[in-house]
């Protein structure tokens, strides 16, 4: 069961690359490649079970799969506050 | 509210890579040759060591790095064995060592005082396949008493492995294990795999194990 390794890796690197953001992240693309040896469905089942905690807010996961052994993470979504700054 | 898309590219497996790149510069400027020790559960990994530290722990410097999810029975066994340093790494339950465990196991070995790591990994076919741990070449056991078909059913192990050691070669005559078959499985998943048959109970095939060791390391970096 690497998969919940690597969804905490997932999550560790997106908190990395979004700071403060992340919490307002409403879903994450991840391309799984069919030679990667990573299972998609319980990668899914384990990103559900990172990205329900803080500072995660029931992000979404969603996940690609295309041939190859490439495993990576492709975009984030981040929920953008529309109110006028005053 | 609207939704603002970024595009990136972050390859998951890059951290263990780039760790694992630290831990192969380590061991590259110590002179030492790692090697990674991978089977499933129950194939000899511990065993076949044990014999092998009995024989080759002083005269090869070896250090051993022995990884399971609880107890440290494992190193506890190898440990007397040898005088040298056996480190324990408990991973709490995870299925496989990564570079981090070993990087920071190296700061407990006297690496100066090291030719030859062996690193025992996590008994298991498949998740320590995909971690690269800075080794120099990746051994799988693979044993007698499971099926033939073992290389078609977890190929990502056998393709990434350097060397295949059929172990228990003892309970050949007990066994409708056909070793040719298996070897022939192997080589149908990764062409470029050696092998070395051995028992660790009767010494069969154990000089050509030690011998492959042998041919592995160089010399001492502080001689």
């Amino acid at each position: 069961m690497h998969e919940l390794s690597l969804a905490m890796e997932i999550g560790r690197l997106a908190e990395e690359r979004l700071g403060p953001d992340v919490a307002r992240c409403v879903a994450v693309g991840v391309e799984v490649g069919t030679e990667s040896g990573v299972e998609p469905s319980a990668l899914e089942f384990c990103l559900e079970a990172v990205f329900s905690h803080p500072p995660w807010n029931g992000t979404k996961a969603v996940l690609t799969r295309p041939h190859g052994d490439i495993f990576q993470v492709t975009w984030f979504e981040i929920e953008e506050d529309d109110r006028p700054q005053d | 509210m609207t939704v603002r898309k970024i595009e990136v590219r972050e390859r998951v497996m890059a951290r263990n890579d780039e760790l694992a790149a630290q831990v192969r510069a380590r061991l590259e400027a110590h002179g030492i040759a790692a090697i990674n020790l991978m089977s499933s559960p129950g194939a000899g990994k511990t065993t076949l060591l044990e014999r092998t530290l009995a024989e080759l722990a002083e005269p090869l410097d070896i250090a051993v790095v022995a990884g399971d999810c609880q107890t440290q029975n494992d190193a506890d066994r190898l440990a007397a064995h040898t005088g040298r340093l056996v480190q324990a790494i408990v991973t709490g339950g995870a299925c496989h060592l990564d570079a981090l465990q070993v990087n920071d196991a190296l700061d407990h070995i006297d690496l100066d005082a090291t030719r030859l790591l062996i690193i025992e990994n996590v008994g298991n076919l498949v998740c320590p396949a995909s971690w690269d741990l800075g080794e120099r070449a990746r051994v799988v056991l693979f044993t007698v008493t499971e099926g033939e078909d073992k290389p078609l059913k977890y190929p990502k192990m056998f393709e990434k492995a350097d060397w295949v050691v059929l172990t228990k070669t003892d309970l050949l005559p007990y066994v409708p294990f056909d070793a040719d078959r298996a070897v022939q499985n192997c080589l149908q998943v990764n062409p470029r795999l050696q092998f070395i048959r051995v028992s660790a109970m009767t010494g069969d095939g154990m000089a050509e194990w030690f011998d492959f060791l042998r041919r592995s390391v160089g010399p001492l970096a502080r001689a």
